[in-house]
C-alpha cells in the first residue's frame, strides 16, 4: 500500500481517535466530565470577553501592537504547554502509533489535524478571529486576515506538535514528569508577570508596546496577523513577507516534526533501555546529616522527611510555595508601609501545613510505615520524628521572617510578643496536622499538576481548613493573652512573656496533639493505607 | 506445624465478594505457592493476611499469634513484598534498606552489613546508589525483596514476585528464596504462572473466585493430571474450553 492512497483515510480516522479518547476520558469519571465542561466554559467565557474587547479596540491607535503582541503571547504559550502539561493529550505522544504501519508524512498531517481539535485551538481561534477585526480594514485586508489567522493557527499548532516530539524523551523520562509536577510554580510566576505588565500598561498606556510590537510583528505567527495590519495601511509588499514569513516557519515546523517523528518511530524507546548514564553520584553527603540526627527510629524518619523535601517532586513544590508565600506576605506588606508585624505569624503558618497529610505525602509506599507500627508509642515516635523533620526548617525560617519584617517595620519591641505568637500558632498547626494526618488521609497524585485524588476533595478541604480553623481556636489563649496585656494598664511592659509561653504553649500543645493523633494512627493503618493508595 | 492459620476469611468491595471466606492452614518450613487466576482474591488474601487491610470477618494467626490483637509479635516475624504499593522510591537502593531495617529497629551497623550483602547477592551492588524511582521492573522486585528479608523474618511473603521480571533477575530471586527456605523458614507467594508454582513449590493452594479450590502438598493437588496446569484447569473448570473453533479465518497464508 502506498503512502498516497492511505493519506486521505488517515486525517479523518486520527481525528476520530482523537475524539474518542476526548469522550472516553470524560466517560470515566463524574468529576472529570465537570471539571473538563467547567474549564471549557471558562476558556469560552475568557475568550469571548477578550473577542469583546478586541473589538472594542477597533480603530485604536495602538491596536495592532497590543494584537501582534497577543498572538505572539499565544504562539509562546503553544509552544510552551506541552512541555508542562505532556498528558493531557495521548495523540501528542507519537510512540505510542510506533507499532501502526504508518508513514511519516500522511502521519504529520494527519496528526496537525487531529491538533485542531479541542478546547486549546478552539481558543485559540476566537483570540485570532479577534485580532483580525481590531485590525483590518477593507475587503482586502479581510480575505488577508482569513488566510493569515489559518495561518498563525496551523503554526502554533505545528509548534506545539514539533516542540513536543522533540522533547518526547525529556517528557517521558521521570526528569520531564518531575519537571511537569513544578509547572504550578511556573504558572503562578507568570501569573505575577503578567499582573505586573498590565499595570504597568494601565499606568502608561498601550503606546508602550510599540518597539516590542515592531520586532514581533517580523516573528511567527505574529507576522501572520501583522500582515494584516499591513494590508489594512497599504503595504502590499510587507504584507505578503510577513505572511511569507509565516508560511516558511510552518514549513520548516512541520519539516523538524517530521524528521523527528521519523527518529523516534525507528530508533528504540528510552524506556526500553538499559540506562547507560554514569553511575550516580555517591550519596554521602548524607552521612553528615545522618551523624546530626538522633539514633533509633526518629533519626532514621527524619532522615527520609528531609531527604523527600528535596527530592520529592510534589513535597518540595509545596514546600516551595510555603517557603516563598510565608516570606512574601509579611515582608511585602511590610514594605509597602500597609504591614503589620502579625503578619510574621504567616510564615509559621503556612509551614505548619507541611505537617497535615503527612501519610498522604508518603503516597502507598505507607505500607512499609505501617508494617512497623505495631503499638500507638511506635506511631508516637513516628509523628515526632516527622514534626521534629518539619521544626529543623521551619524553627529557623519563621524567625527570621519575624525578624526580617520586624527590622522592615523597625518595631522591635514587638518582636517578642510575634515570635511568641508564631510559635504558638506553629505548635497549634503541628497538633492539628498530626491528628488530622491519622483522621482524614487523602491521597496525593505523583503524577500531573493534582494534589488530590478524584473522590477526595471533600476529605481534603475537611483536613486542611478544619485544620486550620482548630488551629487558630488553640491559639486563642496567646491571642486573648496578647489583647489583655496590650489594653491593661502597665501590661505592655510584660509583653515579653509571651516569647516564652508562647514557645511553651507551642510545645505543650504539639506534644498534646501527638498523643492524641499516635493511639488513631495505630489503630487506623489500613484504613490510612487505603486512603493514601488512591491514583 | 502450622505458620499461618486462617479462619472463615471475607472480604467485599462494595458489591463484589473478593475473599469468600477463607480456611487454611499453611505448613512452616515449605515453600508455599498460592495459585489462581487473575482477580481471584490473591492479593487481598495476601493484604490481610499481613496486616494490610482489615477483613470484614474471619481471624488470621501468623506463627501462633493473632495479626490484629498482637501485632507486635506478629510484624517482628513477617516480611512482606506487596504488589502494586509503591516504595520510598526516592531514595536510593542503599538508603531504602537503611531506613526499612532501621525502622525495625536494627541497629545501624547490622542493617549496613546485611544491606551490603543483599546488594551483593541480588546482583544491585552497581545500582545502589540510584533512586529506585529510576529501577526497572525486575530491580524494584529484588530491592522490595531485599528490603522484606533484611530482617531475617520467619515467614515471607511476596505477592507476584515474579511479576514482570526477567529470567536472570527470576533465577537470581529463587536461589535467594530456596537458601531461606533450606534454612527452615517458610515462604508463601502468589502467582498465576502454574509452571513456576509447579517447580519451586512443595505445597500450594489453589484459589478461584475467592475461595480455596484445592490445598495440600503438590503431588496430592495435582493428582493424577499431567501437570499442575491440567490440574489447575480442571479445578476451575475451564477446561475444554476451545477458543479455536470461531477463529476459522486466523492462520498464515492467507492476505487478509
Amino acid at each position: 500500500m502506498s503512502a498516497q492512497t492511505a493519506a486521505p483515510g488517515l486525517a479523518p480516522t486520527v481525528v476520530r481517535l482523537k475524539l474518542s479518547l476526548l469522550r472516553n476520558g470524560l466517560r470515566q469519571s463524574g468529576g472529570r466530565r465537570a471539571a473538563y465542561v467547567a474549564s471549557a466554559v471558562c476558556a469560552l467565557l475568557f475568550a469571548a470577553l477578550q473577542l469583546i474587547g478586541l473589538i472594542a479596540l477597533r480603530g485604536h491607535a495602538h491596536a495592532e501592537s497590543l494584537v501582534v503582541l497577543l498572538v505572539a503571547v499565544l504562539g509562546l504559550g503553544w509552544a510552551v504547554m506541552p512541555l508542562f502539561f505532556p498528558s493531557g493529550d495521548e495523540t501528542l505522544d507519537p510512540t505510542r502509533l510506533v507499532m501502526l504501519p504508518l508513514r511519516p508524512r500522511p502521519l504529520v498531517w494527519a496528526l496537525l489535524a487531529a491538533s485542531l481539535v479541542g478546547i486549546g485551538p478552539l481558543f485559540t481561534v476566537v483570540m485570532l478571529i479577534g485580532s483580525v477585526i481590531a485590525v483590518a480594514h477593507g475587503g482586502a485586508a479581510f480575505a488577508v486576515g482569513v488566510v493569515g489567522g489559518v495561518l498563525a493557527l496551523l503554526v502554533c499548532v505545528a509548534l506545539a506538535r514539533a516542540v513536543a516530539a522533540a522533547n518526547i524523551r525529556l517528557l517521558s523520562s521521570r526528569k520531564g514528569r518531575d519537571l511537569a509536577v513544578l509547572s504550578g510554580l511556573v504558572i503562578a510566576v507568570g501569573a505575577q508577570v503578567v499582573n505586573f505588565g498590565a499595570q504597568r500598561l494601565g499606568s502608561s498606556g498601550l503606546g508602550q508596546l510599540d518597539p516590542v510590537a515592531d520586532v514581533l510583528r517580523w516573528l511567527p505567527p505574529a507576522s501572520a496577523i501583522g500582515a494584516v495590519d499591513s494590508v489594512s495601511e497599504g503595504s502590499y509588499g510587507v504584507a505578503a513577507v510577513q505572511l511569507l514569513i509565516s508560511a516558511g516557519a510552518l514549513v520548516l515546523l512541520v519539516r523538524m516534526w517530521s524528521r523527528s517523528l521519523t527518529r523516534l518511530m525507528i530508533s528504540p524507546d528510552g524506556s526500553t533501555l538499559q540506562a547507560a548514564e554514569p553511575a550516580a553520584r555517591d550519596r554521602r553527603g548524607a552521612a553528615g546529616l545522618t551523624r546530626l540526627l538522633p539514633g533509633g527510629r526518629s533519626g532514621t524518619v527524619m532522615e527520609r522527611s528531609l531527604r523527600y523535601v528535596w527530592r520529592d517532586p510534589k513535597t518540595k513544590a509545596a514546600w516551595v510555595t510555603s517557603l516563598a508565600i510565608g516570606l512574601i506576605v509579611p515582608v511585602f506588606n511590610a514594605l509597602q508601609g500597609t504591614g503589620s508585624i502579625y503578619f510574621a505569624c504567616f510564615a509559621a503558618g503556612m509551614l505548619g501545613i507541611q505537617m497535615y497529610n503527612q501519610f498522604g505525602q508518603d503516597t502507598s509506599a505507607f505500607w512499609m510505615v505501617a508494617l512497623t507500627i505495631s503499638s500507638p508509642r511506635d506511631a508516637y515516635v513516628e509523628l515526632r520524628a516527622r514534626a521534629l523533620a518539619l521544626l529543623v526548617i521551619t524553627l529557623p525560617y519563621a524567625t527570621l521572617v519575624t525578624v526580617l519584617t520586624t527590622a522592615l517595620l523597625g518595631d522591635w519591641a514587638k518582636l517578642p510578643e510575634a515570635l511568641g505568637l508564631s510559635l504558638a500558632l506553629l505548635g497549634a498547626m503541628l497538633t492539628t496536622g498530626a491528628w488530622t494526618s491519622a483522621r482524614f488521609p487523602y491521597s496525593i497524585p505523583q503524577e500531573g499538576y493534582k494534589n488530590v485524588a478524584p473522590g477526595q476533595t471533600g476529605l481534603a478541604w475537611i483536613s486542611i481548613f478544619g485544620g486550620m480553623v482548630s488551629a487558630a481556636l488553640l491559639c486563642a489563649p496567646v491571642i486573648a493573652l496578647t489583647i489583655w496585656l496590650h489594653v491593661s494598664e502597665g501590661g505592655e511592659a510584660w509583653t515579653w512573656l509571651l516569647l516564652p509561653g508562647g514557645a511553651a504553649y507551642g510545645a505543650g500543645i504539639t506534644l498534646l496533639g501527638l498523643r492524641l493523633a499516635a493511639p488513631r494512627t495505630a489503630a487506623r493503618l489500613p484504613e490510612i493505607l487505603a486512603a493514601v493508595s488512591k491514583g | 506445624m502450622t505458620s499461618v492459620r486462617v479462619r472463615n476469611l471475607w472480604k467485599r468491595f462494595g458489591q463484589q465478594v473478593a475473599v469468600a471466606g477463607i480456611d487454611l492452614d499453611l505448613p512452616a518450613g515449605k515453600f508455599i505457592g498460592l495459585v489462581g487466576p487473575n482477580g481471584a482474591g490473591k492479593t487481598t488474601t495476601l493484604s490481610m493476611v499481613t496486616g494490610l487491610l482489615r477483613p470484614d470477618e474471619g481471624t488470621v494467626e501468623v506463627v501462633g499469634h493473632d495479626v490484629w490483637r498482637d501485632p507486635v509479635e506478629v510484624k517482628a516475624r513477617i516480611g512482606v513484598l506487596p504488589e502494586g504499593l509503591r516504595l520510598f522510591e526516592r531514595l536510593s537502593g542503599r538508603e531504602l534498606l537503611g531506613y526499612s531495617g532501621r525502622l525495625r529497629g536494627l541497629p545501624g551497623a547490622e542493617v549496613d552489613k546485611r544491606a551490603t550483602q543483599l546488594l551483593d547477592v541480588l546482583d544491585l551492588a552497581g545500582a545502589q546508589h540510584k533512586l529506585v524511582v529510576d529501577y526497572s521492573t525486575g530491580m524494584r522486585k529484588k530491592i522490595g525483596l531485599a528490603a522484606a528479608l533484611l530482617h531475617n523474618p520467619e515467614v515471607l511473603f511476596l505477592d507476584e514476585p515474579f511479576e514482570g521480571v526477567d529470567p536472570v533477575s527470576a533465577q537470581t530471586i529463587r536461589g535467594v528464596l530456596e537458601r531461606y527456605t533450606a534454612s527452615g523458614a517458610t515462604v508463601v507467594f502468589s502467582s498465576h504462572v502454574m509452571e513456576l508454582v509447579e517447580s519451586l513449590c512443595d505445597w500450594v493452594a489453589v484459589m478461584a473466585a475467592g475461595r480455596i479450590r484445592a490445598h495440600g502438598p503438590l503431588e496430592e493437588v495435582r493428582g493424577s493430571a499431567p501437570s499442575l496446569q491440567e490440574a489447575f484447569l480442571q479445578l476451575v473448570g475451564a477446561q475444554g474450553r476451545d477458543a479455536g473453533s470461531d477463529l476459522d479465518w486466523l492462520g498464515g497464508g492467507a492476505v487478509r
